[in-house]
């Protein structure tokens, strides 16, 4: 490599693949830190997210001989990162996550959203409210079934693209996108939740 | 998305025309294309049309996007500093190599 051109994941992979430590470092530089924030989407603890990253390059030091160099080596590393994260979340005791239909907008059997829509304006104008809201919406995410937490995690929090995320989840764009979808319309409703006006839904309440 | 068969907001296949766009469609199947500009004009068009005329939809809009505009503040979590030498040493005391 001549200097000051950056080697592909390609070269680093081969290197690896050769026995070069110095590839392997490189390779650790390069993703260390989007393995560590995947494995932490997956764990929500920084102590396990630490393990399921190094147990991830270790797999991926083992495996490497069996990646497919006509693959995106992206993809590839990241499956590998993500059943890593989720072997070490079901040696523990799970979390109970939410039945995303319960949660869904309700319409008439027309079609139609009810008139009387109970939410509240989600108040997204000064910054304290909005990074107490985001701060909310994290905790709203880890609480959904793994198939739509991925999705959004990956797309929101990741910023991956649709492509990279629907590749590296063995899915069809048009699935990626109805997880991404449903996955935010649940935020949305319990975000409206915690700020929808009381005084209307207890009105409501009473009558 | 260039296959009208996996477009729910786009016309039905073969008819070349659009279903009835009801409040239910507009949010379950269309508002992500929507917000994210991937969908054709005539299409837009007709939510727009939507929108205008159902203030429970509009509702629905303001705070779906206020939702958008809250996720976008989230951040990937600090890496811990010492976590790429960690991950070169663990590797190194489980293989000979590297």
């Amino acid at each position: 490599m001549s200097e000051g051109q950056e080697k592909t994941d390609l070269d680093l992979v081969r290197g690896i693949k050769a026995g070069d430590s110095q590839a392997f470092e490189e390779m650790v530089q390069r993703y260390h830190g989007r393995v560590y924030s995947l494995s932490y989407g997956v764990l929500r603890n920084a102590e396990d997210a630490e393990e399921a990253t190094q147990d991830a390059f270790l797999t991926l030091y083992r495996k490497i001989g069996t990646f497919d160099e006509s693959k995106k080596f992206f993809s590839w590393f990241y499956r590998v990162a993500l059943n890593t994260a989720y072997s070490r979340a079901r040696r523990r005791p799970s979390l109970p996550t939410v039945a995303i239909e319960d949660y869904l907008p309700r319409f008439q059997s027309d079609g139609h959203l009810a008139a009387e829509f109970p939410d509240g304006g989600i108040p997204v104008d000064d910054e304290a409210s909005l990074r107490e809201l985001a701060s909310r919406a994290e905790g709203f995410i880890s609480e959904l079934p793994p198939a739509y937490r991925d999705v959004i995690w990956m797309n929101d929090v990741e910023q991956m693209s649709a492509t990279e995320i629907a590749d590296v989840l063995e899915i069809s764009i048009p699935a990626f996108k109805s997880r991404l979808h449903r996955a935010r319309l649940y935020v949305r409703q319990r975000l409206s939740e915690i700020t929808g006006p009381p005084a209307r839904v207890a009105a409501e309440a009473a009558r | 998305m260039s296959d009208d068969a996996e477009n729910p907001c786009g016309p039905t296949p073969g008819t070349g025309k659009h279903d009835a766009l009801t409040c239910q469609r507009l949010i379950l199947e269309c508002l992500l294309d929507y917000e994210s500009g991937a969908m054709a004009e005539d299409e837009r068009r007709q939510l727009d049309r939507h929108l205008a005329a159902c203030p429970p939809c509009g509702q629905f809009l303001t705070s779906y996007r206020a939702t958008g505009k809250t996720l976008q503040m989230l951040k990937p979590s600090d890496v811990p500093p010492a976590l790429a030498s960690a991950v070169v040493a663990f590797v190194r005391s489980r293989s000979r190599k590297p």
